[in-house]
């Protein structure tokens, strides 16, 4: 009897969790069925992104995601006549999400590079970026050279870590890249890393929004400057499309330099 | 999506972080082991205590550490606890050792105490009737008896801790799964890193498994069949 009552107790939890699994299949199809814009209503794209990454993409007090890359995209979607809903998936899962369809497009300060346009494809730039190397007060970093036998804290498998893995070699034990941007920074503080590098926008909002921290920035000419594309999976030229056309449209108009404070060519 | 397109030549060039990956985890799974096993002997003996000064304090740090999440311990003391103490952090080692050091402790407490308490009454009783004090009574009578009860589940608490050493990631401790997330972000491709980890994880667990029952073979005089007694006899 004992032995029944658990395997109906199983039965019915895997039918549970079968019939979710196909409730929120059909829900995604649905979607990816309304941004092909067969009905009458204004398509909705489902946007990926990590907010983790103030103030570029972060939550606000009541759990919405918000900042620039926001702004832009919801400027974007305005202007070439698309809806969007935001879903915060954090960084790696953001990948596999859009090549497996569950969002249409993702925006999260992702820098254009080679090794990502192999796998993924990009709108035209929309912001620029630089890295920033933030130091404490005291610290004689000059640049970045200066760091070569420092630990170096960066958030992992960001364009701060490929720099830094240029710099002290691919597999080094000196990088100390915990999974997001606060942390990397806080590593440094604690005096686990001898500097943090990451984005400029982050590193000098970090440091507006922490006056009593002592620490100091330092800039670096020999960083490449960086392109924040909006990311889709290969292939979709229909997205691409919609997305660089919005883009075009708010560079004309200037409502991307309103946004961001300075023009992307 | 790619499964028969899988390139091993990129998880051979980051071979020295997967083995250094191996290194660290099995350092951070020994340390936090003997670490958790030592200080959980006592805490669990301080459960078993009639003082309430020694018996409160062991039920409310089992009750802390079992209670909240490893993860959330992890970066309780990485980020909060060692640098507010020394005014600066000691390194991942460190703090990922401690964090399992003290979460292994409250398992192994429990099953140490559980151990102690499944010996009936009567052992106990005939070794003082013999003149045994207590101590020498718990360490030669009880312990030896219950040790062999706790066995089993101590190896199960060694092999989950191996597997829970990987959350230290997060405070970017370069441990096996570390190295997984490198290759990953460095190749936007995740099945053969993580596939690689999955497959160098259980390794070690399949190799700390027979270990496990080589032990607890040994400890055992009860019944075991009879065809897996010849095996391990064979072997030993």
């Amino acid at each position: 009897m004992r032995f029944l009552s658990l395997g109906l107790l199983l039965a019915s939890v895997s039918m549970l969790l079968f019939a979710c699994g196909t409730a929120k299949d059909s829900g995604t199809s649905n979607n990816s069925g309304s941004s092909e814009g067969t009905d009458n209503k204004k398509t909705k794209l489902i946007v990926g992104t990590d907010a983790t990454y103030a103030p570029m993409e972060f939550m606000d007090e009541k759990g919405e995601i918000v900042g620039i890359d926001i702004d832009i995209v919801k400027a974007v979607a305005e202007a070439a006549g698309f809806e969007v809903e935001f879903k915060n998936y954090g960084w790696e899962p953001l990948f596999p999400a859009l090549d497996g369809g569950e969002v249409d497009f993702a925006v999260s300060s992702i820098t254009i590079t080679k090794e990502r346009q192999e796998s993924f494809d990009f709108s035209d730039p929309y912001f620029i970026a630089n890295q920033l190397i933030l130091v404490p007060e005291d610290s004689t970093v000059t640049k970045f050279e200066d760091l070569k036998d420092k630990r170096v804290s960066v958030q992992i498998n960001t364009t701060g870590h490929t720099v830094t893995k240029k710099l002290l070699g691919k597999t080094s034990s000196k990088i100390v890249a915990p999974e997001s941007m606060p942390l990397a920074i806080s590593e440094m503080i604690n005096g686990n890393a001898d500097a943090a590098v990451g984005d400029n926008a982050v590193i000098i909002d970090y440091k507006a929004n922490n006056p009593n921290v002592k620490v100091k920035t330092v800039e670096d000419d020999s960083f490449e400057k960086e392109y924040y594309g909006l990311m889709v999976k290969k292939g979709n030229t229909e997205i691409l499309d919609m997305l660089n056309e919005g883009i075009k449209l708010i560079k004309e108009n200037g409502k991307l330099k309103e946004i961001t404070g300075f023009d992307v060519k | 999506m790619d499964f028969l397109d899988i390139r091993l030549d990129m998880i051979w060039d980051y071979r020295e972080l997967f083995i250094r990956g191996m290194g660290v985890t099995l350092a951070l799974t020994a340390a936090g082991y003997l670490g958790g096993f030592v200080l959980g002997l006592f805490v669990g003996m301080g459960k078993l205590s009639k003082k309430k000064w020694i018996y409160y304090p062991s039920k409310y740090y089992v009750d802390f550490f079992r209670g909240t999440p490893l993860l959330v311990q992890i970066l309780l003391i990485h980020s909060a606890l060692i640098p507010g103490i020394f005014g600066h952090s000691l390194g991942y080692f460190v703090s990922g050792t401690l964090a399992l050091v003290l979460n292994s402790a409250a398992y192994n407490a429990e099953i140490i105490r559980a151990g102690i308490q499944s010996i009936e009454k009567g052992q106990m009783e005939a070794a003082r009737s013999l003149g045994m004090t207590q101590n020498i009574a718990m360490k030669n009578i009880i312990l030896p008896q219950a040790f062999r009860r706790m066995v089993p589940p101590l190896g199960n608490e060694l092999i989950a801790l191996l597997k829970d050493s990987s959350l230290v990631t997060i405070i970017a401790a370069n441990d096996l799964l570390y190295a997984g997330k490198v290759v990953a972000g460095a190749s936007f491709r995740f099945w053969e890193p993580y596939l690689t980890v999955a497959i160098l994880y259980l390794c070690l667990t399949y190799v700390f498994g027979k270990i496990i029952s080589y032990v607890e073979n040994r400890f055992s005089n009860s019944y075991v069949p009879t065809q897996r007694k010849k095996m391990f006899s064979t072997r030993s």
